[in-house]
């Protein structure tokens, strides 16, 4: 099972403003972690060292350990320490949007048991598993659920919110230079919680605005094959599940197919969008995706064939 | 290197009794019957505690060890197919909900009910037939949990079953009715052990052992147990409306029909944060008896460390939140989170520098329990570190849910609660068995698993850092995750070479070991006085202690004031008819009673089969049986108390009171029973006030309440039913003064007459109820109004059922002026259900009106 390969998800390698300052809130607390551990080690090896009096009945040297250990070391150290971070959290916290702009771009993002659906109300794009977003501008993502809890977390972007199913919250995404990240679902969601990834695709202004004007476009197929492969869609029900503009009806049960060629993975981040992979998708998808929704389909070598010409040129 | 020779510097143990015969006469008296019957009728707190303890650690085999075995395979390698999806979440929710539910807590409820009537100088806990109790609820529940393997209805939901992943709808086989039924029975084993361990710390403990010279372990499991009852009551109630969405159509938490699936996560955080503090405080007070014992000096900043517990556990409870920094709570909300989160820094800074200055002032002794309390400092600190990172909410946002948190909390929960246990059963093993666990093999033990422990989850925190998500049961390769995993799973192997050291030693122990002696550490505790193992009596002569460190401190344990000198020594011959042990005054420990501690008994084996019969019932949706076992509940209840006759004569008792000025109450104790009833309301109390706080979050939910088409509640009949319920509890404390002055026929009167009014209450409440107009599964409205009522209702109910077997006694004559404690409990119990019941109706029909 061979995946695409993205820059890896990493909350070292901060793609944002957010994720900058978070990234400088976790060094900040490592080096202070480092230096508290350092002088409890350092204690604790002198400590076992050391040669101690005999115990004596002298209470007095007694109460000056008290003092010196547990108010210095107990209480002063750990107060500056926390302090220190709790300044630096508020602080982390101020660069996380509160709102958004009111010019801010605007997409809803929909998490359903195990993929993502994406709309861009104003542009009138619906697509799946993948979210694009043009560079240095504020992105206002508008989360909920259609079963249980998923969550969008974008390491990389230093975003994190859950979506939840009773309501919708906005979270304010900005990445800063053009690259696709990883975004795996970050609450258990069941039995296919693995594999439900998002990929953020950041671009620059006019790649962004080529992909919408590319998704905006639609021409029904034209060609005998995929004229063909257009009724098998009906007559094998995927439409049921799935909406391809064009079609009469339009399921909502699973991802609208709409451009599906253009996408980067199936499956919601499970392996590569190549034509093998979509026939053996189409075909098992429980043998690749245990669990998922989606059931088997049978159809004929040639039905196949005409399905997949049907959805090449779908867009 | 220092040894233990010269050491310690008093010999003290524990007195022998003048006459040799009255020795063997009270361990006849205190002993459980034999066979077969004894160890299903047997009460004695050393059974109990290890049988606590050996359960706990037969969990842990399974569903620690096994799973995580299975789970650290699974992902040793990227793309692996070793288990399926289905089965991986199945492993890594059974790992969590044994360790977190099956494993710490009995282990550590079993060291209580095993040390403390030895450290605390007492011959028995005060409710052996809850001790009981307490065990077979746990250890049914826990194998009514696992019974979901056998039918391959394995839970696989998490251990937070967060809704609606766990509801009816996405959820729908049997897997989570095992989850929550099978750990509803042991979570009732857990409370029933905690108010066991609150009464017997705070009013059985040898006299002049005053609040600041109890034993910090003591302290410990006093604090954590008031926590139990805090934290698992909630978690109790959640699961109840869990169930009732998942089997009876109620609903709470489906948004559909006005739930709200946060409602859960609150429920269960509220338990569930607090849990993790309920973990660790134990080990606290394990860590700080340990070290002065291989430290040769006292603990420093005893004052401190039991301020600090007391922090732990009130800020325990103002930080679940904390586990919902994604859920979408306002900024405000967030940094108060985060700063009670980054709080609890303090006072466990307070308690790691009482044990470095501890260590700085003694001399080191390098005994196998010293070196595991020295792997809980470092690795503990570790955990505490990534802890307060956690906490800042920022950070937390990029790693919930990620393998940094499971790196950490295994650090916190390996590092600050296994490896005290640990230090904990190296200590004590020799207490109880007699014998020696070896040195050699012991620091094997410690080493494989300080290393395996370091080497398994220090990576985590890597994988976390680069974007690794909890409960995954693969990844693919090319994202630099591989090798961190694989050193994770060799970590954990050995991990595993360092528990078979451990089984070895113990077993070796068990049949080589050599004579432990009484006081092989030279301790200062006094249950290193006792005999190794210790006499089924614990004490003949009971300790008077005048010292924090009673053996150091103490030449002698029989000695001290002289009024108190002489009640010991009546106390180890007199009466050798009955178990007579000592309650003291909870501040200054002086002797308040002497009573009879009830023997071995059937009961709490039949109540514990009643308890589990009602869940099972439920499971296998054959509801009839419910009402059996809760007959069988009802029925044990009342056999398990049922006054028998006191084998003295007021006469014989008022003699010894005459001589030692100490009350003795061999039909059983005032005091003690006064306490049960308190903590029994205290339960209710917080069941109540968790059903009315999620009353009010639905409130909060719902823009409309009631919802659209259902109107108002009318207010009149429940004023009515109101009314005659307050009536009651007057005439019932009439009734009981009665008593007081000896008019048996007026009590009696009164309590009829109080049942009648209060009956004729319940069934105009009733007949209000049949007539709303909506039902438990329309809206979460009608779900909260009939689950709050019929909470109320079963509260009555028991109180009806109490106050009708203390009619039957009453009637019989069992009660007079002076035993009278069972009826004055009764009354404080129908008080309670009355102002549970007028603040409950008030809420449900006065609510609504409310905009």
């Amino acid at each position: 099972m061979a995946r695409t390969r993205l820059i890896a998800a990493t909350s070292l390698h901060p793609q944002s403003p957010v994720a900058e300052a978070i990234a400088d809130l976790w060094w900040l607390m490592l080096v202070l972690g480092v230096i508290v551990f350092l002088v409890f080690a350092g204690l604790l090896v002198a400590g076992l060292r050391r040669t101690a009096p005999e115990p004596s009945e002298d209470r007095a040297p007694h109460r000056r350990l008290v003092a010196r250990w547990i108010v210095a070391g107990g209480v002063a150290m750990p107060a500056v320490v926390l302090v220190v971070v709790f300044a630096a959290t508020l602080q982390a916290m101020r660069a996380v949007p509160a709102s958004a702009p009111a010019d801010a771009l605007e997409i809803e993002l929909t998490g359903h048991r195990f993929w993502y659906e994406v709309r861009y109300p104003a542009e009138g794009i619906v697509t799946a598993n993948e979210l694009h977003v043009p560079v240095g501008r504020q992105v206002a993502v508008r989360v909920t659920s259609k079963d249980v809890i998923h969550s969008l977390w974008v390491p990389a972007l230093g975003t994190r919110v859950d979506m939840l199913p009773e309501r919708t919250s906005t979270v304010v995404l900005q990445a800063d230079r053009p690259g696709e990240h990883h975004s795996r679902c970050g609450e258990f969601c069941g039995i296919q919680h693995t594999n439900m990834e998002l990929i953020v695709v950041a671009e620059g202004p006019d790649d962004f605005a080529a992909w919408v004007s590319s998704q905006q476009r639609f021409t029904e197929p034209t060609g005998a094959l995929a004229r063909e492969g257009r009724a098998v869609f009906v007559g094998a029900r995927c439409v049921d599940c799935h909406a391809l503009r064009g079609q009469q009806t339009a399921g909502a049960r699973g991802p609208d197919l709409t451009h599906l060629p253009g996408r980067r993975t199936l499956g919601a981040g499970l392996s590569p969008n190549t034509r093998e992979n979509i026939a053996d998708w189409i075909t098992d998808p429980q043998a690749i995706k245990p669990g998922a929704e989606m059931p088997t389909t049978p159809l004929t070598p040639a039905q196949l064939d005409a399905l997949l010409a049907y959805l090449e040129a779908g867009g | 290197m220092s040894t233990l020779a010269g050491w310690p510097p008093s010999g003290a143990e524990t007195p022998v009794v003048a006459q040799p015969q009255t020795e063997a006469e009270l361990d006849r008296l205190w002993a459980d019957p034999p066979g077969l019957w004894g160890q299903l009728t047997g009460v004695q707190n050393d059974k109990i505690g290890s049988r606590l303890m050996l359960t706990g650690f037969f969990f842990l085999l399974l569903g620690g060890s096994f799973d995580s075995l299975v789970m650290r395979a699974q992902l040793a390698i990227p793309d692996n197919s070793l288990v399926s999806p289905q089965l991986y979440n199945e492993l890594f929710t059974n790992h969590g909900s044994v360790t977190m539910f099956l494993v710490v807590l009995p282990i550590f409820e079993g060291f209580a009910i095993l040390l403390l009537p030895l450290m605390l100088g007492t011959r028995e806990m005060p409710f052996p037939r809850l001790g009981a109790f307490a065990y077979w609820t746990f250890l049914f529940g826990g194998l009514l949990y696992y019974s979901s393997t056998l039918f391959q209805l394995v839970p696989d939901a998490g251990w937070f079953a967060y809704t609606p992943l766990s509801g009816p709808e996405f959820s729908p086989g049997l897997a989570i009715d095992f989850w929550v039924l099978g750990l509803g029975v042991a979570e009732v084993g857990a409370i029933a052990a905690a108010a066991e361990i609150i009464i017997g710390v705070c009013k059985m403990r040898a006299p002049g052992m005053t609040i600041s010279r109890m034993p910090l372990f003591a302290w410990a499991m006093l604090i954590t147990s008031f926590m139990i009852l805090f934290a698992f009551t909630p978690l109790i109630i959640g699961s109840l409306l869990l169930e009732l969405e998942r089997g009876f159509g109620a609903s709470f938490f489906d948004p559909q029909k006005g739930g709200s699936s946060l409602l859960w996560q609150h429920l269960f955080w509220i338990f569930g944060h607090p849990e993790v503090y309920i973990q660790f405080l134990p080990a606290v007070g394990i860590v700080s008896m340990v070290l002065p014992a291989f430290t040769r000096h006292r603990i420093v900043g005893y004052t401190w460390l039991v301020a600090s517990m007391v922090a732990i556990g009130f800020l325990s409870f103002a930080l679940w939140a904390h586990h919902m920094f994604a859920t979408g709570l306002s900024p405000l909300v967030l940094s108060f989170f985060a700063a009670a989160s980054m709080a609890i820094g303090i006072p466990a800074g307070v308690q790691i520098f009482a044990w470095l200055a501890t260590i700085w002032a003694g001399r080191p002794i390098w005994g196998t329990p010293f070196l595991f309390v020295l792997g809980f400092l470092v690795t503990f600190v570790i955990g505490g570190i990534t802890g307060v990172m956690v906490a800042a909410v920022p950070f937390d946002l990029q790693v919930h849910d990620s393998y940094f948190i499971v790196g950490h909390l295994h650090y916190v929960l390996i590092g600050g609660v296994a490896f005290p246990i640990f230090a904990g059963v190296y200590y004590w093993w020799p207490k109880f068995t007699g014998k020696r666990l070896d040195e050699r093999l012991g620091r094997w033990n410690f080493w494989l698993l300080f290393v395996g422990v370091n080497v398994a989850f220090w990576p985590m925190h890597r994988l976390g850092l680069m974007g690794m998500p909890r409960r995954v049961y693969t990844y693919e390769s090319g994202l630099g995750w591989e090798i961190p995993n694989l050193v994770s799973t060799i970590g954990v192997l050995v991990i595993f070479a360092g528990i078979g050291v451990f089984v070895l030693n113990l077993a070796h122990s068990w049949r080589h070991g050599e004579p432990a002696g009484h006081n092989p550490w030279g301790a200062d505790s006094l249950e290193w006085a006792t005999a190794s193992p210790p006499v089924e009596h614990g004490w003949s002569v009971v300790p008077i202690v005048r010292s924090r460190h009673p053996l150091w401190e103490q030449q002698e344990l029989e000695r001290g004031e002289e009024r108190l000198e002489r009640f010991v020594r009546a106390l180890s011959e007199w009466p050798l008819r009955w178990r007579a042990a000592v309650v003291v005054g909870t501040a200054d420990a002086r002797p308040q009673e002497v009573f009879r501690v009830a023997g071995p008994s059937p009961w709490p084996l039949v109540a514990g089969g009643g308890v589990v019969l009602i869940f099972l019932a439920e499971l296998v949706k054959l509801r009839w049986a419910a009402a059996v076992g809760a007959l069988i509940v009802v029925v044990a209840a009342i056999a398990w108390n049922r006054p028998s006759e006191p084998p003295m004569t007021t006469e014989e008792e008022a003699e010894f009171e005459r001589a030692h000025h100490v009350a003795v109450n061999a039909g059983g104790s005032v005091v003690i029973s006064r306490w049960g009833m308190g903590l029994a309301i205290l339960f209710l109390a917080i069941a109540f006030a968790s059903l009315l706080l999620s009353y009010f979050y639905l409130r909060l939910e719902n823009p409309v309440w009631p919802p659209p088409g259902v109107a108002a509640p009318a207010v009149t009949r429940t004023a009515v039913a109101g009314a005659l319920l307050a009536v009651s509890t007057a005439v019932v404390r009439t009734a009981v003064r009665r008593l007081g002055r000896s008019q048996q026929r007026r009590f009696i009167v009164g309590l009829v007459a109080a049942l009648a009014v209060s009956v004729a209450g319940a069934v105009v409440q009733t007949w209000d109820l049949a007539s709303v107009g909506f039902g438990l599964g329309d809206h979460a409205y009608g779900s909260i109004f009939f689950t709050l009522t019929g909470f109320l209702m079963v509260v009555f109910a028991a109180a009806v059922i109490m106050v009708g077997a203390i009619l039957y006694w009453a009637l019989r004559g069992l009660y007079t002026n002076r035993r009278w404690a069972p009826v004055s409990n009764v009354a404080r119990f129908w008080d309670a259900m009355v102002v549970m019941w007028l603040v409950g109706f008030a809420t449900l029909y006065l609510a609504p009106h409310l905009t």
